[in-house]
């Protein structure tokens, strides 16, 4: 599987990032939504303006038969009706003298506008024919002019949405650089340091390999398993490191691990450095248990579990390994982890006690292997008294 | 048979007593222009009940040349005419009436 793990950001940036964009997209939203409305109400007004003239055209026409109507009152009690529109006409207080439409809701102070799909005109004669104020009249609006202005609006919408979705994404991309260089400078650092460590620490833990220490007085013989723990803490950050500059360089090679032998081979290797520290190690493993995965990679998590549980320990501590079917857990009873910090562990450069060396980058490493393998890792903690690491599957 | 006569009287009384008729009937009846058409002209200017009544007890409590609806013809032939006599109760009742009887409302079909 490959990774590419050297421009990849942390969770807390990403978190961040997704923010920004979620703020970016509803911002674009409402600005769109703003701008549609804008363009909506425009449209609406020009049809209105359109109609305006013929609309006041009938009304002219209308105004005429209401004036002959008043002259004729004691003749003729008719109220002129036109097929083309439906007519209102309402005294200077408002009140309906007459009318041939339903709507009795009428905006007196517009002169033209639409409620649902008509349009209606209110005129102010200059003599009040029969007592006419306000003439309203009511027209039919032509539907046409939604279906060109929702096309325009969908189409418009949906290009200059995606344009700024675009925008937005290089706008990220720059924000992102000065990280992502930040980032890309230290994994140079690490990985040019990693490469002047392999030499001297292979040619240290290799004759030491070759000295029978048993022909050693004990006090030399002591000195020599010193420096056999501290070549070993090295050899294992180089490995740390090394897999974590060359990850997406690593191909996975899974097979089936059993669990109890490597974990016994594992606990093997760290006992001179639990030894150094006083430090109980209790094994609780099941057998038979076995995991398709890579082998170097099982072993790197339990390497790093192992030696943070070490390291982290108290001197004359105890490490409690506990394997069965569908986890094993790490339990030491070192200093723990404060509560809030738990869920950054995972991030890389992420330290919980400074006190202690380290470049914050075994958890990260852990973190790594157990979302290729889709394994599960929880951490519990009890600052000062113990912290417990499960890696379940 | 008694009480049908009372009706009588009392519809003949109420009919005396209606100012609008004693006090601008009477009057406008020798007029060659009809108090309807006065009524109309009030409308075209006034519009609204409030407005025309308003504007009607104004001019008849003082009329003036600026404020009749007459038509020059027919103001240079009769003149302004003289204020009113009646009271404002009395003015407003007969209004009142006037309204109700040449009003548009409810008269269109």
């Amino acid at each position: 599987m490959l990774k590419s793990w050297d421009t990849n950001l942390l969770q807390s940036e990403k978190k961040t990032l997704f923010s920004f964009f979620i703020l970016y997209l509803i911002f674009i939203i409402l600005l769109l939504s703003i701008l549609g409305v804008m363009y909506y109400n425009f449209q609406k007004d020009l049809m209105l303006q359109k109609n305006r003239l013929e609309l006041s055209y009938l009304a002219n026409e209308q105004l005429l038969k209401l004036k002959d109507l008043h002259v004729n009152f004691d003749k003729n009690r008719v109220y002129p009706r036109d097929v083309r529109f439906n007519s209102a006409i309402y005294d200077s207080s408002k009140k309906e003298i007459f009318s041939t439409f339903s709507n009795k809701h009428i905006d007196f102070n517009e002169v033209i506008y639409m409620d649902e799909d008509k349009i209606y005109l209110i005129k102010e004669p200059e003599s009040y024919y029969l007592g006419t104020k306000y003439l309203v009249l009511e027209v039919k609006s032509d539907s046409s002019w939604h279906k060109n202005v929702y096309k325009t609006l969908s189409i418009y919408g949906a290009g200059l949405f995606l344009l700024m979705v675009v925008f937005g994404y290089f706008l990220l991309r720059l924000l992102l650089k000065p990280m992502r260089e930040a980032i890309e400078l230290l994994d140079r650092f690490i990985k040019d340091t990693t490469h002047e460590l392999n030499t001297p620490v292979n040619a240290i833990m290799s004759n030491i390999e070759m000295i029978d220490t048993n022909s050693l007085d004990e006090k030399l013989a002591k000195k020599i398993k010193r420096i056999d723990i501290g070549a070993r803490t090295v050899s294992n950050l180089y490995q740390d490191l090394t897999y974590l500059t060359l990850a997406h360089k690593i191909v996975s090679n899974d097979e089936d691990v059993n669990l109890q032998e490597v974990i016994e081979e594992r606990i093997e290797y760290f006992t001179l450095f639990a030894q150094s520290r006083k430090i109980d190690i209790n094994c609780d493993l099941e057998e038979n248990i076995s995991l398709h995965i890579d082998r170097k990679k099982i072993t790197k998590l339990i390497d790093n579990l192992l030696s943070n549980a070490v390291k982290y320990n108290k001197i004359k501590g105890t490490i409690n390994i506990r394997l069965q079917d569908g986890y094993f857990e790490v339990h030491d009873s070192g200093r723990g982890i404060a509560q809030e910090k738990i869920d950054a562990m995972f991030e890389r450069y992420t330290r919980a006690d400074e006190s202690v060396g380290g470049f914050g980058i075994g958890l990260s490493i852990v973190h790594m292997i157990a979302e290729e393998y889709t394994l599960h890792v929880k951490i519990t903690s009890k600052e000062k008294k113990w912290t417990k690491v499960r890696v379940s599957w | 048979m008694v009480k049908k006569i009372f009706l009588l009287c009392f519809l003949v009384g109420s009919i005396h007593a209606s100012v609008y008729k004693n006090n601008c009937v009477s009057c406008h009846e020798k007029m060659p222009v009809k108090i309807d058409k006065f009524f109309y002209r009030y409308l075209l200017k006034y519009s609204s009940e409030d407005a025309l009544k308003n504007a009607l007890i104004k001019y008849l409590k003082n009329p003036t040349k600026e404020k009749t609806i007459l038509q020059e013809g027919l103001l240079n032939r009769f003149g302004v005419k003289e204020k009113t006599t009646l009271n404002d109760k009395d003015l407003k009742k007969a209004v009142d009436e006037y309204w109700e009887i040449y009003k548009i409302f409810g008269k269109l079909k």
